[in-house]
C-alpha cells in the first residue's frame, strides 16, 4: 500500500515533468520564430524576404519609440531590405538584463554595449559578440571611411574589433566645473586652477560666506587625478601615463596619489566635502539646486553650453588634465553585432547606414521630421513640444557628427570635435586589454576589498594615515601582487608585441 | 534497473511487476483524479521554476562562455573547471566574516522573530476591541509592504549626519553628532531592529490565524476551572502553537545561508566601513561578481548556499522528530 502511494505520487511528478517539458520546449520552439520572422530563410541575398533585425540599445524606454520605429523600417525596408525591431533597456537595468540574455542565447542582432554597460572586453572574450573585421570590409565600408581609425584601433580586444565605436569625442579630458553665479559673486578668477591643491583658496572663500553651498561637490564614485591609467577601472593596478617601462604597481603606494589622499582628507575635515559623500549616489540634487560651488566632469567642445542649458545657470569649467585617449574614452559608445545573429551582414548594413546617412541617424535620433522637431536651416534644428515623447541618448546610438544642431550650437561644432580628437594623447597602455580569466578568484576577492576602502579613501571620508596601510595590507592579502604578476606579464607581451 | 546486463527471462519478469505496478498506479490516478488535478498547477509549477532549473547546477563548475547555438550549447561547451568557482568564497579572511555575520544575524531574527511575532499575536488575539486590533495588525503588517530601498532612505532620514533625526535629538542633550555610516558599533543592533520592524508583522498575522484556529471550549473549560489569563497563554495558546511555531522555524533555518540582500546591502548604504558587520553571503558574492558577471561563480555560491540550507533543514528536521515526532516536517 505504501509502496504504491508513493510511485503514484513519483508517477504524477513525472507526468507533470513532460507535461511542462513539452509545454516549455513548444513555448521556447514558438518563440524564436515569432520574434523575428524570416529567420529562418537562411538564404542571404533572396531579395523576396526582408529580413527583421532585433535591436537593443541603453536609454530610458520612449514613449514614441514605435511610432519612429515604424518610420525607420520604411526607409531601411527601401534601402537595405531589412527592418529593424527597436528595444531599449533603462539605464540601470541595461547590463545586468543583457547579461542575462546573452547567456541565456535570447535572439539578438544589434546590441549596444560600452566600457561603463554591458562591459565590451570581458563580452567580448566571453563570445558575446562576433568579430566585424571581415564584415567592416564587406559590408561597412561607409564607417571605415568617416570614423576616426584610432576608435577601431583602440577597440581591438586581443586584435580583433567586435563593435563599432560612435564617431564622437576620442580622448577624455576632465575639468573642474564651476557654478559662475559664485565665481562673480566673490570676484574668483581661475588662473592657476588645475590641480586639486590649487583649489583650496576658492574652496575656502566658499565654505566661509556660503553655509548652504557644498564647495566640492562629489559622491561616492569620485577619485583624485593622480597621472596613472587603471588596467581595470577602480582596481588599484595602475600605469603611470608617462612611463617608459610600463610597470604595473599599485596606485594606492604611489606618492602621487598619497599626496592626493592626504589633501581629500584635509578638504573632508575642513567641510569642503558633504559629510556623506562616501555614500552618496550623485550630487544632482545640490547641482540643480544650484547648491555647489565646483565639480569635475569629463569635457568635450562647448560642454559649458551643454551644462548650462541643462541646469538652467551659467556654469564655467577650466582644465583638470591633458586630453588623453583611454581605452574607456574609445570604448564610450559602440554597437556590436551578437554572436548568435542569423544576419550578421544585414547588421552591419544597417550600422553603416546609420554611421553615414544624416536622414536615418537624425530619425533616429530626435524622432520624426515636424512631429518631434522641425529644421530651421540645413543642418539646424529646434525641439517641438512632442519631442518630450522622444528624448534619445544622441551618444549611443552612432557617429554623432551626423546629428543637427541645435540653434546654440556653433556651426563649426563639429570641426571643433575633429580638432579636440586630435589633440588627444593616447595613453601608454591604449590597446592593451588585461585577461582577468587566469585570476578570476582573486578578481572576485579583490573587488569587495576594492568596495570595502575605496570610496571612503577617495573621498576623505577616513584618514589615510589609519586606513591606506589596512587597505593595502588588505589587497595585498586578497591576492593583489598575483594579480599585478599577471597582468605585468600580459602587458609585457603586449608591448613586445606593438614593437 | 533495466540497463543491468542480467538474463532475458530476468528482465520479462522484472517487467511483468513493472506493468502490474503501473496498472495498480493508474487505477489509484483514477480514483484520485479530482485531487491529483488540484495538485497539478502547483506540481507543475514546481517542476518548471524548481525540478528543471536544477540542471543548471552544473555550471557551478564551469568557466561559462557563450556559444552562438543558444545556453543548452553554451553549457555543453563551457570548459569544466571543477571547484574552481567555490574558490573565492573561501580564499580569504572575508570568508569567515560573511559567514559568521549570515549566520548570527539570521539566528538572532529566527529567535527574536519567533518570540515577538508571537507576542503580538497573542497580545492582538488577547484584545477586547477587536477593531482596534485590526488598526494595529494593519498598521503592524505595513512595512512587509515597503521595498527595502524606500526603508533605507527612511533609516538614512534618521541616521544621516547632517540631518538625520537621531543627531538633531542628541543635539539638544549636547552630543555631539555621530557619523552613523562611519561607526560600526551600533549596526548589528540597527540591523535587527530595522529588520524585525519590518517582518514582525507579517509573521504575526501568521500565527493569529493560528490563536483562531484553537478550539475556544478549550479556553472556556480552563476559565471554568478558574485558569488565569496567564495560564490560559502559556497552557492553551503557545502549546496549541507549537506545531506551527516548529514548521514556521525550520523553514527559516533552511534558509539561514540566504541573507536578506536588500537589508544588508540597502540599509547600511553599502558604506565600505560598515563591511565587517553588515557584509554577508549575498553582498560579498554581489560586489565580488558585479563587475566580471562570472556566472559560474555566482551559481557556485548559490549552490554552495542550499546545500548547506539542505543540511541544516535535515539535521533540524531529525532533532525535532527525535523530541517529538508530530512535530517535524517530514
Amino acid at each position: 500500500m505504501k509502496h504504491g502511494k508513493k510511485s503514484a505520487a513519483l508517477l504524477s511528478l513525472v507526468l507533470a515533468g513532460l507535461l511542462a517539458l513539452s509545454a516549455c520546449s513548444g513555448n521556447s520552439g514558438g518563440n524564436g520564430p515569432a520574434a523575428s520572422p524570416g529567420s529562418g530563410s537562411n538564404t542571404q541575398g533572396g531579395d523576396e524576404k526582408p529580413v527583421e533585425l532585433i535591436w537593443y540599445t541603453i536609454g530610458t524606454p520612449q514613449k514614441d519609440l514605435d511610432r519612429v520605429n515604424e518610420e525607420v523600417n520604411k526607409y531601411t525596408l527601401e534601402k537595405i531590405n531589412a527592418t529593424v525591431q527597436m528595444n531599449m533597456l533603462d539605464w540601470g537595468d541595461y547590463s545586468q538584463k543583457m547579461g542575462v540574455m546573452t547567456a541565456s542565447g535570447t535572439p539578438v542582432d544589434i546590441m549596444f554595449t560600452a566600457s561603463w554597460a554591458f562591459d565590451y572586453v570581458q563580452n567580448a572574450r566571453k563570445g558575446a559578440f562576433m568579430s566585424i573585421d571581415e564584415l567592416l570590409k564587406s559590408h561597412g565600408q561607409g564607417i571605415l571611411d568617416v570614423l576616426d581609425p584610432a576608435f577601431l584601433e583602440g577597440s581591438k580586444v586581443d586584435g580583433v574589433n567586435y563593435g563599432i565605436p560612435a564617431n564622437k569625442e576620442l580622448p577624455a579630458q576632465e575639468v573642474w566645473r564651476f557654478n559662475k553665479k559664485l565665481l562673480d559673486k566673490y570676484n574668483l578668477k581661475l588662473d592657476g586652477v588645475r590641480t586639486l591643491e590649487s583649489l583650496e583658496p576658492l574652496l575656502a572663500t566658499i565654505k566661509a560666506n556660503e553655509p548652504n553651498v557644498t564647495p566640492l561637490a562629489i559622491a561616492k564614485d569620485f577619485m583624485p587625478l593622480a597621472g596613472y591609467d587603471y588596467l581595470i577601472e577602480k582596481m588599484p593596478m595602475a600605469v603611470k601615463l608617462d612611463t617608459k617601462d610600463f610597470k604595473v604597481v599599485n596606485i594606492l603606494e604611489t606618492p602621487e596619489m598619497q599626496k592626493e589622499l592626504d589633501t581629500m582628507r584635509k578638504y573632508y575635515q575642513a567641510g569642503y566635502i558633504a559629510t556623506e559623500a562616501a555614500t552618496l549616489d550623485t550630487m544632482n540634487d545640490a547641482i540643480l539646486a544650484g547648491n555647489w560651488f565646483t565639480d569635475r566632469a569629463a569635457t568635450q567642445p562647448f560642454a559649458d553650453n551643454l551644462w548650462s542649458a541643462s541646469y538652467g545657470y551659467p556654469v564655467v569649467s577650466t582644465p583638470a588634465g591633458e586630453p588623453t585617449i583611454y581605452n574607456w574614452s574609445v570604448m564610450g559608445s559602440m554597437q556590436a553585432i551578437s554572436a548568435n545573429s542569423e544576419h550578421p551582414e544585414k547588421a552591419m548594413e544597417f550600422l553603416n547606414l546609420l554611421n553615414t546617412d544624416p536622414y536615418l541617424r537624425n530619425l533616429i535620433d530626435s524622432g520624426i521630421e515636424d512631429v518631434h522637431y522641425k529644421k530651421t536651416g540645413d543642418n539646424v534644428m529646434e525641439n517641438l513640444p512632442e519631442a518630450q515623447n522622444y528624448d534619445m541618448p544622441t551618444f549611443s546610438l552612432g557617429n554623432v557628427m551626423l546629428t543637427y544642431l541645435t540653434k546654440d550650437d556653433p556651426a563649426t561644432k563639429w570641426e571643433e570635435f575633429k580638432t579636440f580628437n586630435a589633440s588627444g594623447k593616447p595613453s601608454p597602455i591604449l590597446g592593451f586589454n588585461f585577461n582577468g580569466s587566469n585570476v578570476a578568484t582573486e578578481l572576485a576577492t579583490l573587488q569587495n576589498v576594492k568596495e570595502e576602502f575605496w570610496s571612503t579613501l577617495m573621498t576623505g571620508t577616513v584618514d589615510p594615515k589609519e586606513y591606506l596601510p589596512k587597505a593595502i595590507e588588505k589587497f595585498k592579502t586578497a591576492g593583489l601582487d598575483k594579480v599585478i604578476a599577471e597582468a605585468q606579464k600580459q602587458l609585457d607581451a603586449w608591448v613586445a608585441e606593438q614593437k | 534497473m533495466a540497463a543491468t546486463p542480467s538474463p532475458a527471462l530476468f528482465i520479462r519478469a522484472e517487467w511483468r511487476d513493472h506493468v502490474k505496478s503501473l496498472i495498480s498506479v493508474l487505477r489509484d490516478m483514477n480514483k484520485n483524479k479530482a485531487l491529483l488535478m488540484m495538485v497539478l498547477p502547483a506540481a507543475v509549477w514546481f517542476v518548471c521554476f524548481s525540478y528543471l532549473p536544477m540542471a543548471g547546477m552544473i555550471i557551478a563548475f564551469k568557466e561559462y562562455r557563450y556559444s552562438r547555438e543558444g545556453f543548452l550549447a553554451s553549457i555543453m561547451n563551457s570548459k569544466w573547471v571543477g571547484f574552481d568557482n567555490f574558490k573565492f568564497l573561501f580564499s580569504t579572511s572575508d570568508a569567515y566574516v560573511i559567514t559568521r555575520n549570515t549566520i548570527l544575524y539570521n539566528a538572532a531574527f529566527i529567535v527574536l522573530g519567533l518570540v515577538l511575532a508571537v507576542a503580538l499575536a497573542v497580545m492582538l488575539s488577547e484584545l477586547v476591541n477587536k477593531r482596534l486590533a485590526k488598526w494595529f495588525q494593519t498598521g503592524m503588517f505595513l512595512p512587509h509592504f515597503l521595498s527595502w530601498v524606500i526603508v533605507g532612505y527612511f533609516v538614512f532620514s534618521f541616521l544621516s549626519v547632517d540631518r538625520g533625526i537621531v543627531n538633531q535629538a542628541l543635539g539638544l542633550f549636547g552630543i555631539d553628532p555621530m557619523h552613523w555610516y562611519n561607526d560600526k558599533t551600533y549596526w548589528p543592533v540597527i540591523l535587527v531592529f530595522v529588520f524585525l520592524w519590518k517582518s514582525i508583522g507579517y509573521n504575526s498575522v501568521i500565527y493569529l490565524a493560528g490563536i483562531m484556529g484553537i478550539d475556544r471550549s478549550l479556553y472556556e473549560a480552563a476559565m471554568i476551572d478558574g485558569a488565569s489569563k496567564r495560564q490560559q497563554i502559556f497552557r492553551i495558546t503557545i502549546p496549541m502553537l507549537t506545531p506551527l511555531m516548529v514548521i514556521m522555524t525550520l523553514l527559516a533555518v533552511g534558509k539561514i545561508f540566504y541573507a536578506d540582500f536588500g537589508l544588508f546591502y540597502q540599509i547600511p548604504r553599502d558604506s565600505g566601513t560598515l563591511y565587517s558587520v553588515t557584509n554577508v553571503i549575498d553582498t560579498y558574492v554581489y560586489r565580488g561578481l558585479k563587475v566580471t558577471g562570472e556566472i559560474g561563480m555566482s551559481a557556485a555560491a548559490g549552490l554552495y548556499q542550499s546545500v548547506v540550507g539542505f543540511v541544516l533543514v535535515v539535521v533540524s528536521n531529525t532533532i525535532v522528530r527525535r523530541i517529538d515526532k508530530d512535530n517535524a516536517l517530514f
